[in-house]
């Protein structure tokens, strides 16, 4: 036995306090848990939108995969559909936009027969480089926007356009 | 390009480029028989002239479709557009349209008929592969007329 010993009138205050500080842990626990619970919400993968395009077929060729999404335009909710001209750069996937930096036509992959390893705009003859570098003398000013990409299980996802980061 | 007031300021400063306008023709037949198809022939029209668009941006003006009842005048149609048109910088006008008539009306240059799909029962994928296939049919005419006048 120690020498201080527990008075009747601390043992209650201890239990007491000790219960009382469960009680309120209880109560305020989840409170606090709701409040903070937008900064726990995973981000990740929200914006992706998943095609049905097998990573393992993709190639150094870039291919047309098409993705849709929902737009709302004011009161009017439509499906677009868009595409992107993926393709392999070693194990890394790329995903271009097909939009033309010029006036915003669709540009195609070896659209012209004398440059099959460019971008071709059909509309002013706009001319791409693989990794959308513009090539000078052609109506563009500016290289293809890129789109983030990933392997979402063996399928490509595609993300968000940026500014395009290759060239 | 479509015909909305911001795309618009765009090609008053582009007009050297969007040389192209596009013009669908779509007739109204309000008859209990003949509405399903006539509804069916616009949605298809108006579906290809978008993708078009999407494809062209850069080079053609869509207008939005010159609807009449189906005992309309084609001919004054047909002079009262190319009047309205000689205000404009175009070099070359595309005329889409599903009615047959058009056909006989000699007035008018690059009229495209094409005879509609009923597009509305199929799915989407289904859709999109049909409009595409529709649209690789138009899109060497325009190409063609590009290369001969440019």
């Amino acid at each position: 036995m120690s020498n201080n010993r527990v008075s009747r009138r601390q043992f209650l205050g201890y239990t007491l306090t000790g219960v009382g500080g469960f009680m309120a842990a209880g109560m305020l626990m989840p409170m606090v848990r709701f409040a903070v619970d937008p900064i726990l919400q995973q981000h990740e993968g929200g914006d992706f939108v998943l095609t049905d395009q097998a990573v393992a077929d993709i190639t150094e060729e870039p291919v047309r995969v098409d993705f849709a999404f929902e737009q709302v335009d004011a009161w009017y909710t439509s499906e677009v559909t868009n595409s992107a001209w993926v393709y392999k750069e070693g194990d890394k996937l790329i995903a271009l936009s097909p939009v033309c930096k010029h006036l915003g036509c669709t540009v195609n992959w070896a659209g012209d027969t004398e440059n099959p390893t460019q971008f071709f705009c059909p509309c002013h003859a706009g001319r791409y480089e693989k990794n959308g570098q513009n090539i000078a003398g052609t109506p563009p000013l500016g290289p293809l926007d890129e789109y983030e990409v990933r392997d979402q299980d063996g399928f490509v996802a595609i993300g968000a356009v940026r500014d395009n980061t290759l060239v | 390009m479509h015909f909305f007031g911001k795309e618009i300021d765009q090609y008053l400063n582009q007009q050297d480029y969007v040389d192209t306008a596009v013009i669908p023709l779509l007739p109204l037949d309000m008859s209990a028989a003949g509405m399903k198809s006539s509804a069916g022939a616009s949605e298809y029209l108006q579906s290809l002239t978008a993708l078009l668009e999407k494809q062209f941006k850069g080079r053609i003006l869509l207008l939005p479709p010159i609807s009449y009842a189906k005992i309309a005048n084609r001919q004054r149609i047909a002079e009262e557009l190319t009047e309205e048109l000689k205000q404009t910088k175009f070099k070359h006008v595309f005329y889409l349209t599903t009615d047959a008539e058009w056909r006989t009306i000699d007035s008018l240059k690059n009229v495209l008929w094409l005879p509609a799909i009923p597009i509305e029962d199929m799915d989407q994928s289904f859709k999109k592969s049909v409009m595409e296939d529709q649209l690789r049919q138009v899109l060497p005419l325009f190409m063609k007329e590009w290369s001969h006048h440019s």
